[in-house]
């Protein structure tokens, strides 16, 4: 391969990811700050750390609230949270975090079905939970919602990105050079191993779509997994201080 | 150039809080709050939806506030944003059960009531409520009738001498729903006879008695609230009263949670909605009273139930006043608004009328014969609903139940 393309690669590869901390750092200090410099509420109910966590288990872990009013925008919902908890766990293990080591205890069999095999049928469930999730917003938009532009720009940018990881895994590998076995983004800080050589092209999409969404998510609706969290604990620890 | 316009809809929008800038950035405008919405169900107009409130709100906030805005300059703030944004806050009852549908369980009601905060420092507040609000600053009431004549319910329910006391160690603060309208006028009979008969050390506040600040509050008049706030506190407090008890769930609810907000102080007496009272009373064998064999569904009043945790009391006194007690399927933290609340009535009485039907018509397929509530403003709605569509079902306010099966009523 010869042109701009591996330079290109070895952009994203090399260079991007300071470019990306950089930008997340900053775009999370303008959010706290945002948060930060508007006023004090008034008053907080007193925080009750069982109650809080008894209520971010079930309403962000298990999305209580959603099971109850519509079983099947919670399965939807569930489905697609789970694959992002299983997704983002299977990457841990290329980032050095654990091993396949982890399942041998459960023999050779199990151990592949959750290496290499689970991953795949995960990939696709989250495609379709987020297809019929942009489906839905499409359907209600203009009636029961309006969307903001981030809402679009988070969904669309999640489901590409997906969609090159997959096809990174699905497309047949190339020949790509040897030391892409073992990524280095960040000397010391960020390092990938890869166990199979993935389709290059797909590969360095998908580390360049990835980045990207990781710059985003101060600024998007993705947000909300650092603030999700906030809401049910002030929730749970209002229950608890009216005795509900 | 900034307008006047703009200027003000910074200073309000400033005033949105920490945790609510954090929950308009969370929202994902996923529309689950939509389903439940008691004035969206009606209307199906998409400004009337929660998540689409919190959209017009964020991006009215992004306006003055976002990245781009402090980068680029500000926005402008047009007239279709604050027609639409109170068009949004005012078809709501404020009955906060978009809080319990919210995945994030986001504390909307403090947040809408933030929105009309805003749209009322834009001048967009709707002509019906700008009128309400002239009417409690002339008359202390919102239903523009002279101070003089608030204890004239007990001269219309034959009330003997009903007391008003310069000390006394529980206060009755009647409220103006109860006051003032004639469908509640027993329910303030029933209160006033029932601590008459413990023989209770009880006064009114008579014209010394305010609104309790809870329309002003809600229409984003904070000051207003805040001296009504102080005007009542100071009456209470001057007469020694260690107790309040109230029949009303708004003067409940703001009387026990905003006042301490308002003031920046906690008043020295305890807050009890009557029907806690009552619980309490029936549960030692204070009294003792016959139980009907009507058939009697009970309706959460949201800001007694929701908003106020007072969930379980009602249900126990009911069980000893009636034997056949009947549930909605929609109660507790998750009941269906009947629509008498967030001034809905006087900005689109249709729509609240169209929500009390839902609820009425429930009761009725239940088999109710009686249908009972503990807030005169939810009384006030369904008296109006049976009325309107010929609903043969007895509205009734829990007290006034527990005054005729006790004998005093």
């Amino acid at each position: 391969m010869s042109g701009l393309l591996p330079l290109l690669y070895a952009f994203f590869v090399e260079k991007l990811p300071y470019v990306t901390v950089v930008v997340f750092s900053i775009g999370m200090a303008l959010k706290l700050h945002r948060w930060l410099s508007a006023p004090r509420e008034p008053t907080t109910p007193k925080l009750n750390i069982i109650s809080s966590l008894k209520y971010i288990f079930l309403d962000v872990v298990l999305f209580r609230k959603t099971f109850e009013r519509d079983k099947a925008t919670w399965l939807v919902l569930f489905l697609f949270h789970g694959c992002i908890a299983g997704i983002l766990f299977g990457h841990m293990r290329g980032f050095y975090l654990w091993s396949a080591s982890l399942f041998y205890p459960l023999g050779h069999w199990f151990t592949d079905f959750m290496v290499h095999t689970l991953p795949i049928y995960v990939g696709w469930v989250f495609i379709i939970t987020q297809i019929l999730l942009l489906a839905r917003r499409h359907r209600l938009e203009g009636n029961q919602l309006t969307s903001i532009t981030t809402d679009y720009v988070t969904l669309v940018l999640l489901l590409a990105t997906s969609i090159v990881g997959q096809g990174m895994r699905i497309f047949p590998p190339e020949a790509i050079p040897a030391e892409v076995y073992d990524i280095v983004f960040i000397p010391g800080f960020i390092m990938l191993h890869l166990e199979a050589v993935p389709s290059y092209h797909w590969f360095h999409i998908h580390v360049l779509m990835t980045q990207l969404l990781v710059m985003y998510a101060p600024f998007s609706k993705l947000i909300h997994t650092i603030s999700g969290v906030i809401s049910p604990a002030i929730y749970g620890s209002w229950r608890k201080q009216y005795d509900i | 150039m900034t307008s006047d316009r703009d200027k003000m809809g910074k200073a309000a929008l400033s005033k949105i809080t920490r945790y609510q800038i954090m929950e308009l950035d969370t929202c994902s405008h996923c529309a689950l709050c939509t389903e439940t919405c008691p004035a969206y169900d009606i209307s199906r107009n998409p400004l009337h939806a929660p998540g689409v409130r919190s959209a017009k709100a964020v991006k009215l906030y992004d306006k003055k506030f976002s990245l781009l805005a402090r980068v680029l300059g500000e926005k402008k703030i047009t007239d279709q944003d604050v027609v639409d944004l109170s068009e949004s806050a005012y078809h709501c009852s404020l009955c906060g059960r978009c809080r319990e549908t919210c995945p994030f369980g986001f504390q909307t009601h403090q947040l809408w009531v933030k929105v009309r905060e805003i749209v009322n420092e834009l001048g967009g507040n709707p002509e019906n409520v700008i009128r309400l609000g002239k009417l409690i600053g002339e008359n202390m009431n919102p239903y523009g009738l002279e101070p003089d004549t608030r204890l004239d319910w007990a001269d219309y329910t034959d009330l003997e001498d009903p007391p008003k006391k310069d000390k006394a160690d529980i206060a009755y603060f009647v409220g103006c729903t109860t006051a003032y309208k004639g469908a509640n006028h027993e329910v303030a009979f029933s209160v006033s006879s029932i601590l008459n008969y413990l023989g209770e050390d009880w006064t009114l506040l008579g014209e010394d008695e305010w609104c309790c600040g809870n329309p002003s509050l809600i229409s984003g008049d904070e000051h207003t609230a805040k001296v009504f706030a102080e005007h009542n506190v100071e009456a209470l407090e001057s007469r020694g009263v260690k107790k309040v008890i109230t029949s009303c769930a708004g003067c409940f609810r703001v009387i026990k949670f905003e006042y301490p907000i308002l003031l920046g102080r906690k008043p020295s007496f305890e807050v009890v909605h009557v029907v806690e009272y009552l619980r309490d009373k029936l549960s030692e064998g204070a009294l003792q009273a016959r139980l009907t064999d009507a058939s009697v569904i009970y309706h959460d009043p949201c800001e007694l139930s929701r908003l106020g945790g007072v969930i379980e009391a009602p249900r126990e006194a009911l069980a000893k006043l009636a034997s056949n007690v009947l549930e909605f399927d929609e109660r507790g933290l998750d009941v269906r608004c009947c629509g008498g609340g967030g001034l809905l009535q006087a900005v689109d009485n249709g729509m609240r009328l169209a929500i009390v039907k839902k609820r009425l018509d429930e009761a009725k397929e239940k088999g109710a014969d009686v249908l009972v509530s503990a807030c005169p403003a939810c009384k006030l709605a369904f008296v109006d609903g049976v009325r309107e569509y010929k609903t043969g079902i007895e509205v009734l306010d829990i007290l006034e139940l527990a005054a005729r099966q006790l004998g005093l009523l």
